[in-house]
């Protein structure tokens, strides 16, 4: 792909990133540079933006290429060193969105240029699909790697055309994948090991971002409420709870899931081992030996959490109920079933008519 | 004699001849084995090869119930679950009569009660109607029916595998489980590294779930009140699929089954009174705005049914666990003493399992059946028995006694 000034200004990420680090380090060391100055400072705000907007997003700044391009690596080694999760993410995500809003105004032949730098194995279509019209076939390979963190149905492969191993989608849809593409490769720059003397200076701008923004990454966490509340048990739950308690036969996965959903919400691992007790063919010690080994205190040692609702239905586990609405996860759906009831019975103490 | 240690003798007999046909799997060295023994019954694992000699050669000396490999590639395969170093793995698929509803499994397969013995056929109920006991004893038979319906989802999968994901017939082993089943075996460097969510992906498309009609076709007025439009039968991919199957449920379905879809009855009677032109529409547009009274949400009932028939029933454990241990091609099943025998992906329509797969062709031996149901091996049909002394040939008795339905005759 042959780039233009204006290309790499608007896609700074296809070009070799080492090598522009390499010759941006060199630069940054002399900051009292008043060009050099106000790169740096498009740097800074090139992660204050990410960081401020909602949803992140940098924005894109037309006929300054001499300052678009090298403060691009720049924000890269300043993301990157504050070592920070969330304003690493944030910014990730804020140029990926950048180049998203660049790429769905782009002539296609550009967008499959783009793609091809990144090693799609994508082409060209004029197809109708029924009355859709198709811009482009991609190696089903390549969809997946870049729709895993989707969760819209209509991302979801099975609702995609699929042909001889290729998806059909439109130009705004690749746009979309891209950004994706974009994001993951930003936030893996992002979490390489920086092994770089900065400049006082620089350190100064990536503290200040730090303590300006990096308290808000401190999100609440909603704590799951200490006991076991069995009436906000998601409905996949009960089921395989009052199965295991009355004995019956639960698949491997569905042993697993409900095992570790309890572990999750702070049941004690002698419960839970009491739990399978009814089972006919009950071994205390092999289950105690399983039990622990999901709690992560035998083994590799990870402390696994149950599988989210799209894996459940894909292994018939999910009874499909409306009672949980857009809920993804069993334990978001626990916790937001504790909420409500809190809430009823709140409502009920305080009287209402 | 017992069962164990004649089959033992058998399966030892058969590997001194025959364990040269063993078919290694590809990247030998990177692949774990596991096997599981007769006498102590106990599993080995984290075993690994460096050429197929050394694999044979263990197999001819420990003589194994069941032999296994990693369907994974790993960079110390002998090392524990977190220390191998995942490096990929191919993509398999396990079709297995055990996830498909036959009527024939009323007949063939039974339980026992763990506690009282009480027997009965069928898929074991939640309770012992006897003593309320939960724990049971299954035999699961592998019957013609329950077979052939097995290659029939094996054959969906094969045109999912082929036309919508675009494998190529020569990347795809197809091998009969040496039980109940198929196993289906992607090789191809491309598809190594994807991760289990990825899989899940591809499970969630051949198995129809999580599938939106609307996004192949299905059309309606805003309030989905009318349906203006639907896929064609001769689209590709779950749109040809979607109408394929609607037609071929509207075809046949009785009030009953249309019934249970929840259907309403002023159109259980349209599709019931107006079949022939149903039929017909085909030829043109489909039936999509035929129906008077349909609206989206009752065609998409229907439309379930016909995503039920074209799906393919496979084991979504199997496909999305990137770590599991698949059956080695050319062992002994120690449940059948049949072989899992590896075929191409166009021999699977005329393939019969129950020739292919036989490993005992010499000898006879007797034994005391307790019971059984009618089966065949190769051309012959044994059975049914109960309770009585038999003198079969060594196929037919071995069979028996590894399902446990028989024992040697002293």
């Amino acid at each position: 792909m042959t780039l233009t000034r204006e290309d790499i200004a608007k896609y700074p990420f296809l070009t070799d990133a080492a090598e522009e680090v390499r010759r941006v380090n060199l630069e940054i060391q002399n900051l009292d540079n008043p060009e050099v100055e106000s790169i740096v400072k498009r740097a800074a705000e090139r992660i204050r933006e990410a960081l401020e907007n909602n949803p992140p997003r940098v924005s894109y700044r037309e006929r300054e290429e001499d300052i678009e391009i090298p403060s691009f690596p720049v924000a890269i080694i300043m993301a990157a060193a504050s070592g920070n999760n969330y304003i690493k993410r944030r910014y990730a995500l804020g140029e990926a969105i950048r180049a998203y809003n660049l790429l769905i105004e782009e002539e296609r032949d550009k967008i499959l240029e783009v793609a091809e730098t990144f090693n799609w194995r994508i082409r060209r279509v004029k197809d109708t699909i029924g009355d859709r019209r198709f811009d482009f076939a991609i190696s089903f390979i390549d969809y997946l790697r870049n729709t895993r963190p989707f969760h819209e149905d209509r991302f979801k492969l099975v609702n995609k055309p699929l042909l001889k191993g290729e998806v059909y989608l439109t130009k705004r849809e690749v746009a979309r994948l891209l950004r994706e593409e974009v994001r993951r490769r930003i936030e893996d720059k992002l979490n390489m090991e920086i092994r770089l003397e900065l400049p006082e200076k620089l350190l100064n701008h990536i503290e200040e971002i730090k303590k300006k923004y990096a308290g808000d990454s401190e999100k609440r966490i909603f704590e799951t409420p200490k006991g076991t509340f069995h009436e906000a048990f998601p409905p996949c739950i009960s089921q395989l709870f009052s199965a295991a308690k009355s004995g019956q036969h639960i698949s491997h996965l569905g042993r697993f899931t409900l095992t570790s959903f309890l572990l999750n919400i702070g049941m004690k691992i002698p419960d839970i081992v009491d739990i399978f007790r009814s089972s006919s063919d009950f071994n205390e010690r092999l289950t105690r030996y399983q039990v622990e080994h999901i709690a992560g205190s035998r083994g590799s040692g990870t402390k696994y959490i149950p599988p989210s609702c799209e894996t459940l239905k894909t292994h018939g586990l999910c009874p499909g109920s409306e009672t949980c609405g857009n809920v993804k996860h069993p334990l978001a759906s626990y916790r937001r079933r504790i909420r409500i009831f809190k809430k009823e019975s709140q409502d009920n103490i305080s009287g209402h008519e | 004699m017992n069962n164990i240690s004649f089959i033992h003798d058998k399966f030892a007999e058969f590997y001194k001849e025959n364990a040269s046909m063993i078919k290694p799997p590809s990247n030998i060295s990177k692949r774990e084995f596991g096997f599981f023994t007769f006498k102590e019954n106990v599993v080995i694992r984290h075993k690994s090869f460096l050429n197929v000699e050394d694999l044979r050669n263990y197999v001819k000396q420990l003589v194994p119930s069941h032999a296994y490999y990693s369907a994974a590639y790993y960079e110390m395969p002998e090392e524990s679950m977190e220390k191998k170093g995942w490096l990929g793995a191919d993509l398999y698929f396990d079709i297995d009569a055990d996830h498909i509803p036959t009527k024939c499994r009323k007949i063939h397969d039974t339980w026992t009660c763990k506690k009282c013995g009480f027997q009965g056929r069928g898929v074991a109920p939640n309770e012992c109607p006897i003593c309320g006991g939960k724990g049971f004893e299954e035999r699961k038979w592998p019957c013609e029916i329950c077979l052939e319906s097995a290659k029939y989802e094996a054959m969906k999968l094969l045109d999912f595998l082929i036309d919508d994901f675009g494998f190529s017939p020569h990347e795809i082993q197809v091998s009969f489980s040496g039980h109940r089943g198929y196993h289906i075996h992607v090789e191809n460097e491309k598809i190594r590294e994807l991760d289990s969510s990825a899989r899940k992906e591809i499970v969630d498309y051949i198995t129809g779930t999580g599938l939106d009609p609307a996004y192949h076709g299905l059309q309606g007025t805003p309030h989905g009140r009318r349906v203006t439009s639907g896929p064609d039968m001769d689209e590709p991919g779950w749109r040809g699929r979607i109408a394929r199957g609607t037609h071929e449920f509207l075809l046949s379905a009785t009030k009953e089954d249309l019934e249970e879809l929840g259907l309403r009855k002023k159109i259980i009677n349209e599709i019931i009174s107006r079949r022939e032109e149903i039929l017909k529409s085909w030829e043109k547009e489909g039936p999509w705005s035929l129906i008077r009274g349909a609206g989206v949400e009752a065609w998409k009932r229907i439309i379930r049914k016909a995503i039920e028939s074209q799906s393919a029933r496979i084991d979504t454990v199997v496909t999305t666990d990137i770590h599991r241990l698949i059956r080695l091609p050319n062992t002994l099943h120690g449940k059948t003493g049949w072989l899992k025998i590896p075929l191409s992906a166009n021999e699977i329509e005329e393939f019969d399992p129950l020739s292919s797969a036989i490993a005992f062709k010499k000898g006879e031996v007797t034994i005391y059946v307790k019971e059984a149901p009618e089966f065949r091996i190769g051309e012959e049909t044994f059975g049914p028995y109960r309770d009585i002394k038999v003198e079969l040939p060594m196929a037919a008795a071995i069979f028996l006694l590894c399902k446990d339905a028989a024992e040697v005759a002293d």
